[in-house]
């Protein structure tokens, strides 16, 4: 039963339910504005459907839906109390008002127990501008609440997880962390524990995350509508009007989710500084992998191979002695011998400097060693290994290349290990 | 005709059960008996009988109800009912009842005032307004044993709902019955049912709500416990009707026994083929699972039940879909509550007429309660519905111990709400309950008496609710957090004005805004607490005073808060301790002038809430008030002025304790204050009303002296309404009016003759006794009517005039006599007899009194105020002969002028700052509370003349309260000296001294120095403790 909660199942249930009974679409009234919504759909869908705004806290159309914060409550006539939109199902006639003065009411008092217990630290707060609480706070001009009351005073950061940081002081328990966890990723590490004011968002029994067998994906942190989870890599660095979003493809594997590299750039030199999933990409939405999500780190590094390499005693020493000498190929290795003007004679480049060359040399070098090793030893003396990373029209080519070329059945895929 | 296989019952199983010649006793192995060692006693009533060789059954039953009287032990045929039973009363019970037949008197139950032993069961008033449906296995069956409830027609319902009905059939027999669901929401169970079986997916399931987690509460135990089989036969029909075959019952784990008995009842139906495949050979197939709850409050409500069920955390989820279209893992759930579906089988054998005929219109049947809090019987009870509040509380329950006042009722657990005095005739109904504000919920009931502190009621439920909220939502999460946060600072004395809006912006927000009902009704024992005693609520806040003296970080000392004057007690006690007598008169007088006359006529309410009192005696206060006032007798107080003096009059009309208190304080404040008194002398009642063997006249006269020194000018013999008007005060430029006018009207009997010569009021008989006034009452018979301190005081008045015979006639008993105790037993001394229960139904004579012909009364119910009402038995008219007729049975304001006439009943109608309407006039003391004490007009003087202050200052009417100021008096010598030490014996003089002595001399003596000093240091010094509770430094 992992990762299939309740939500999920009543949703399924309730799919079943429409396959049973042949109803016409119903059609509602919200605001005054007639509606007509599949059956089955919630109040919310509906209203969102026709362009009618409900706020929500701990709905998210990624999940499952649980009622839990109270947000998105509606009057509907004749129905005892205020309903949640996220949760109730539309029915044939229904007559909706989404901004009842008791709904709006509710809607202030939910924002305002909230901040009753969040730490006033939105000047320091990694989501500052991009909090979904600090938004209905705002819109709802509910003040920062005066009690003599208590609030939580959890440890910032207790967690030794390397991509993920908590502060459960800005946690507000809507849940879709857990329920991200559970639905998305199947992991079902975060939960719920102890009772009422007491509540707290754990990890497994109260564990450390990598203890709870989290595989730091990060789905969490992409789902928090606040500050509580972050990104540990992207602490300080650069908040959402600080960076620029550029749309891309993740590169490490064939999926195709794509990405969202927030830039941030100084003074002309652009860093990512975040990487998160694209809500509207059709392949992933928000979802992504801990590579994907948080192995970006490579991208600005001093050892990252930008041009091919080539072994100086595979290339022919005139032209070596010519491109070195003219700056078109570089000499890759220590400094002492890079310092030293190449003359030709008493030459300090070695038969295994590696020398940094144009991409025609470079794959020159590899067919002529390829077609020197399959005359000499045959085809099934090669063997390739293709990559996740590459798309699967790169690995069809891979295929053709070691069968039709190379003669060899020696051909294999990472992602079968 | 029968098509199905019928169910045999074992001939012995008939016998034991329905044989009303059959002889076989009951011990009662409930919960609460069980804990009471009733499986010990059990062994040992059997290895008596064995020893005796009688064939008698010791049958294991359920519960009784009477739990606090546990082990119940009953003797059937005859039912006879013992309490409190022990092991070692077995021998007793068999060789005396059984062997011998006569019942063993020392175990029966005795209630009432004389302790009457009630033989049988049904003889006891517990057991007499109930009305036993549901109950009705229980103390009859074995729960254990199948045979038995087949005896009582068990499981004839299923086979009538397989044999004879279709599931469409049953169902509109149960909603024509008007069953509605026991759980606490009262929805009809018979139209869920029929929602359930409309939803067209299958599987379906039966669920039973068993998580009964009210504090106290234990209903649903009870019916588990002592006849599970009725359950198991209800879920099988609801099974049955809704087109379900799996049912659950979801029973907390600290339910042990409970669970034990359905897992045995369970099997036991299974191995007759009751549950499993082809019921009865019906082709219905339906079976129950047990899930044992880990006690979580909140998995009471069906969703965060199924949650559970489910393996998830107990939580609830939004409602719609109802579990009817989705429930338990998203199928069509029916959930009920264990009363709910153990009502079916009686309504499927006996009719859902029948069912319909008990009860009331929209609630029918019968409700079961568990009765408990401060209250005479405890215990499990089921009544019909429709019965009253008072009816529950006072006959079945036997009203509230101690003699104390009934406050208010908590019906529906901590989620329902509380109600009043005012409400006790509410019919406990679904719907009069809700129309009252406060719920059925699923059957706790408690009650709270006099001593109660509202705030502290509300905190108790409101921390409960903080305990077992889920933590969903963040209304019920983080706003029931709130709502404990404010009570707790109410209740520590540091709440705000604004905390009563905020505890209405919590309410409001949690009722609207939380998921499910435990957060949606969370705030409402708070808000009926508000509602009824929103007075308590501003005491704590405004005045940082805990009316009941029982938030303990307000109670400095119990002394000090039962004081109406507020009277810094431990404070003087630890200064004549150490011999500083003149600070400690200085200390009382800061709160009462009148320390000479309070030691002698104070009913001391301090001393009935003494902490030592509960170690041995409480210490002797009121004689060390009288000590320290006597002591400093020679030496003329004059009151410090407090104020500059300043150009504004004021006139208090009334020179008794509340007036010349009132103008002592006000002069103290600078004002120009007049008192005018209609009487010849000042101290109203205190002169005019006690007579001078209780309060010696020099005393008294002394103290009022104390007054005048202080600048009051005092003007008798000028009355209200004849030579001052409220116009002619005004006029003459007074600038407030105080009216202290005292109640100085007798009531008036109400009955032929009372306007005879020779009925002589008590208020008139003691005033004219002291305006010198004697008459000679040498040789005459002399009746008084009532039972106050008026009543004694006119009675022994009376003796000392030289009547021959003194009576006193009382409509109620000795317990409900308002007078003080120790005047009631003086009165006895002296010879005055009493004659209880009766009251004077004419008064005869021709030209004079004769006598009085007087009605026999007895006790009937409770009335408005808590005591049993009396009530004439008709015939029981006799003649006693008199020559006096003293009526004493109350008395009434009265004045005559044309301003306040209409602001008038029997005592005056006054705001909250003792304002009467006419800008300027106050009222306070005897003529707004109706009659009353000393210290309490004291306290009453006190206050107004802080409200006319600043009403004169400012304008504003009220918000300032009257806070007596506190000293911290060092504790010099150790408690532990003292541990031993005893309250002196009293000294009176005896009735044959005071018969010889002339006149009305005073009675009662007071100690010597030592003596007192050292019965001070017997106090316990609560004041200390307290610095400590509130983190001061003590002195």
């Amino acid at each position: 039963m992992a990762g299939l909660t309740i939500g999920f199942l009543r949703r399924a249930c309730e799919t079943e339910r429409t396959e049973h009974e042949v109803s016409p679409m119903p059609t509602l009234t919200i605001n005054g504005q007639r509606v007509v919504a599949p059956e089955g759909a919630t109040i919310l869908e509906a209203a969102r459907a026709a362009g009618i705004a409900i706020p929500t806290l701990c709905h998210h159309p990624d999940l499952s839906n649980v009622g839990a914060c109270r947000m998105c409550v509606v009057t509907v006539e004749k129905a005892r109390g205020l309903q949640t939109a996220c949760t109730t199902p539309v029915a044939e006639g229904m007559v909706v008002h989404t901004h009842s003065a008791d709904a709006v009411a509710t809607r202030r008092f939910v924002l305002e127990m909230l901040l009753s217990d969040h730490p006033n630290a939105c000047m320091t707060c990694e989501v500052n501008g991009a909090c979904e609480l600090q938004d209905l706070v705002y819109e709802y001009g509910v003040a920062w609440p005066q009690h003599k009351g208590s609030r939580h005073t959890y440890p910032v950061d207790p967690d030794p997880n390397p991509f993920i940081v908590i502060d459960r002081n800005k946690c507000i328990l809507c849940g879709r962390c857990v329920r991200a966890c559970a639905e998305i990723q199947n992991r079902d590490i975060w939960s719920f524990a102890f009772r009422g004011f007491e509540t707290k968002l754990v990890a497994g029994a109260d564990q450390p995350l990598l203890e709870a067998g989290c595989e730091s994906c990060g789905q969490c942190v992409a789902y928090c509508p606040t500050g509580a989870l972050f990104d540990r890599m992207s602490v300080g660095k650069g908040r959402i009007g600080q960076v620029t979003r550029v749309r891309t493809v993740c590169s490490y594997c064939g999926v195709g989710c794509q990405i969202d590299l927030h830039v941030r750039r100084d003074g002309g030199r652009g860093r990512i500084v975040r990487v998160t999933g694209a809500a509207d990409a059709p392949v992933n939405g928000l979802a992504l992998c801990v590579k994907g999500r948080y192995g970006y780190d490579y991208v600005h590094s001093p050892e990252r191979l930008t041009r091919p390499l080539v072994r100086a005693k595979w290339l022919d020493p005139d032209e070596l002695a010519q491109r070195v000498g003219d700056n078109r190929w570089s000499v890759i290795g220590d400094a002492d011998k890079r310092r030293s003007p190449v003359t030709g004679h008493d030459s300090p480049i070695s038969p295994d400097t590696f020398i940094a060359v144009d991409w025609d040399t470079a794959l020159d070098v590899v067919a002529r060693k390829l077609a020197a090793e399959k005359a000499a030893h045959g085809g099934d003396s090669f063997a390739m290994l293709a990559s996740a990373k590459c798309t699967n029209e790169e690995n069809f080519l891979f295929a053709k290349f070691a069968r039709q070329l190379m003669t060899t059945n020696n051909i294999d895929h990472c992602a079968r290990l | 005709m029968n098509r199905l296989k019928p169910i045999a019952v074992a001939a012995e199983a008939l016998r034991a059960v329905t044989d009303p010649q059959h002889r076989w006793i009951a011990v009662c192995m409930g919960t609460g008996c069980s804990s009471a060692a009733s499986a010990e006693l059990r062994q040992a009533l059997a290895a008596e009988l064995a020893q005796h060789q009688q064939g008698v059954e010791v049958r294991r039953t359920g519960c009784f109800g009477f739990c606090a009287q546990g082990p119940i032990v009953v003797v059937y045929p005859d039912e006879t009912f013992y309490t409190r039973v022990r092991p070692e009363d077995a021998a007793a019970i068999v060789v005396q009842h059984i062997v011998h037949g006569r019942p063993v008197e020392a175990l029966l139950f005795r209630e009432g005032p004389d302790k009457h032993p009630a033989p049988k069961w049904h003889d006891i008033s517990f057991y007499r307004k109930q009305q036993r449906i549901l109950l009705s296995n229980c103390g009859i069956i074995d729960p254990e044993n199948i045979q038995h409830y087949l005896a009582r027609e068990g499981y004839q319902a299923l086979v009538k709902a397989l044999d004879t009905m279709t599931p469409e059939q049953v169902i509109e027999e149960v909603t024509r019955s008007g069953l509605r669901g026991r759980g606490g929401g009262g929805f009809p169970a018979g139209v869920k049912w029929g929602l359930a079986r409309q939803t067209p997916r299958w599987p379906k399931y039966v669920i039973c709500n068993a998580d009964e987690g009210d504090p106290g509460a234990f209903m649903d135990r009870s019916v588990l416990e002592g006849d599970p089989h009725s359950v198991i036969e209800g879920m099988i029909i609801a099974g049955y009707a809704i087109g379900a075959e799996q049912g659950f019952i979801y029973c907390r784990a600290e339910y042990p026994l409970a669970i034990k008995r359905l897992r045995t009842a369970i099997a036991q139906a299974r191995e007759l083929g009751l549950l499993g495949e082809n019921i009865l050979g019906s082709g219905f197939r339906f079976d129950i699972t047990i899930n044992e709850g880990a006690g979580a409050f909140v998995c009471g409500e069906e969703t965060a039940l199924m949650a559970s069920i489910q393996g998830e955390r107990g939580q609830p989820w939004p409602r719609p879909p109802y579990p009817v279209v989705a429930g338990l893992w998203g199928q069509p759930s029916n959930v009920n509550n264990v009363k709910t579906y153990a009502y079916v089988p009686r309504i499927l054998r006996f009719g859902a007429d029948w069912f319909r005929s008990l009860g009331t219109e929209g609630s029918a049947g019968t409700a079961v309660f568990a009765l408990t809090g401060q209250v005479e019987r405890t215990g499990l009870i089921e009544v019909p519905m429709g019965i009253t509040l008072r009816e529950i509380i006072f006959d079945i329950g036997g009203g509230i111990p101690g003699g104390k006042r009934f406050k208010a009722v908590q019906t529906g657990g901590p989620l329902g709400g509380c109600l009043p005095e005012a409400y006790l005739d509410t019919p406990v109904d679904f719907d009069s309950l809700r129309a009252a504000g406060a719920v059925m919920g699923s059957g706790g009931m408690i009650v709270a008496d006099e001593t109660t502190c509202m705030v502290e009621f509300a905190r108790y439920f409101m921390r409960f609710v903080c305990d077992e909220s889920c933590g969903k939502c963040p209304p019920c999460r983080i706003g029931s957090r709130r709502l404990l946060e404010i009570l707790d600072r109410i209740a520590a004395g540091q709440g705000e004005p604004a905390d009563i809006e905020a505890i209405h912006h919590l309410a409001d927000g949690m009722q609207k805004g939380s998921l499910c009902a435990l957060g949606q009704l969370a705030p409402a024992p708070v808000l009926s607490a508000l509602r009824h005693f929103e007075e308590e609520f501003w005491a704590h806040i405004r005045e940082q005073r805990c009316p009941t003296a029982s938030c303990q970080k307000l109670v400095r000392a119990p002394c000090v808060s039962a004081c109406p004057a507020g009277v810094d007690v431990p404070a003087y006690l630890a200064l004549v301790a150490q011999g500083r007598y003149a600070e400690a008169l200085a200390v009382h007088r800061e709160a009462n002038p009148f320390a000479a006359i309070c030691g002698r006529v104070c009913p001391a309410f301090c001393e009935d809430v003494c902490k030592r009192g509960g170690v041995d005696d409480p210490i002797a206060i009121r004689h060390v008030k009288r000590f320290m006032a006597d002591h400093e007798y020679t030496v003329p107080w004059t009151p410090p002025r407090l104020a500059p003096k300043k150009d504004i009059k004021v006139a208090i009309v009334g020179a008794g304790p509340c007036g010349l208190t009132a103008a002592l304080r006000l002069a103290q404040l600078g004002y120009q204050v007049t008192v005018f008194e209609r009487m010849p002398q000042p101290g109203g009642m205190m002169t005019y009303g006690i007579p001078a063997y209780r309060l010696p006249r020099e005393v008294l006269f002394a103290e009022i002296e104390h007054i005048r020194r202080a600048g009051v000018e005092i003007r008798c013999n000028t009355e209200l309404g004849r030579d001052i008007t409220i116009k002619s005060l005004q006029a003459d430029g007074y600038a407030a009016i105080v009216l202290a006018l005292g109640a100085h009207r007798s009531r008036r009997l109400g009955v032929p003759g009372e306007d005879l010569p020779g009925v002589y009021h008590g208020v008139a008989l003691l005033r004219d006794i002291a305006l010198g006034k004697l008459p000679d009452l040498r040789g005459q018979v002399v009746v008084v009517v009532g039972g106050g301190d008026t009543a004694m005081d006119a009675a022994r008045s009376a003796w000392r005039l030289g009547a021959q015979a003194v009576h006193v006639v009382y409509r109620r008993t000795r317990d409900e006599m308002p007078a003080i105790p120790e005047e009631v037993r003086g009165a006895e001394d002296e010879g005055v007899q009493f004659h209880f229960l009766v009251t004077p139904v004419a008064v005869l004579g021709q030209d004079r009194v004769t006598g009085v012909l007087l009605q026999r009364q007895r006790l009937g119910d409770f009335d408005k105020s808590g005591r049993r009402s009396p009530v004439p038995i008709p015939g029981s008219e006799f003649v006693m002969p008199c020559d006096l007729l003293v009526p004493a049975i109350g008395q009434v304001t009265w004045v005559d002028d044309e301003a306040v006439a209409l602001s008038r009943q029997a005592s005056f109608r006054v705001g909250k700052a003792f304002e009467l309407g006419i800008p300027g006039v106050f009222a306070a003391g005897d003529a707004v509370t109706g009659p009353a004490t000393v210290v309490q007009a004291v306290a009453h003087g006190n206050q107004v003349a802080l409200v006319v202050d600043h009403w004169l200052k400012t304008g504003e009417l009220g918000g300032v309260y009257y806070r007596p100021k506190r000293h911290d008096i060092p504790q010099l010598f150790n408690l532990d000296d003292y541990a031993e030490a005893r309250r002196p014996a009293p000294r009176v003089l005896s009735p044959e001294e005071r018969r010889h002595l002339p006149g009305f001399v005073e009675i009662e003596l007071g100690y010597d120095e030592r003596t007192i000093q050292e019965e001070c240091k017997r106090c316990l010094r609560c004041d200390l403790e307290w610095l400590q509770r509130i983190g001061e430094p003590l002195p």
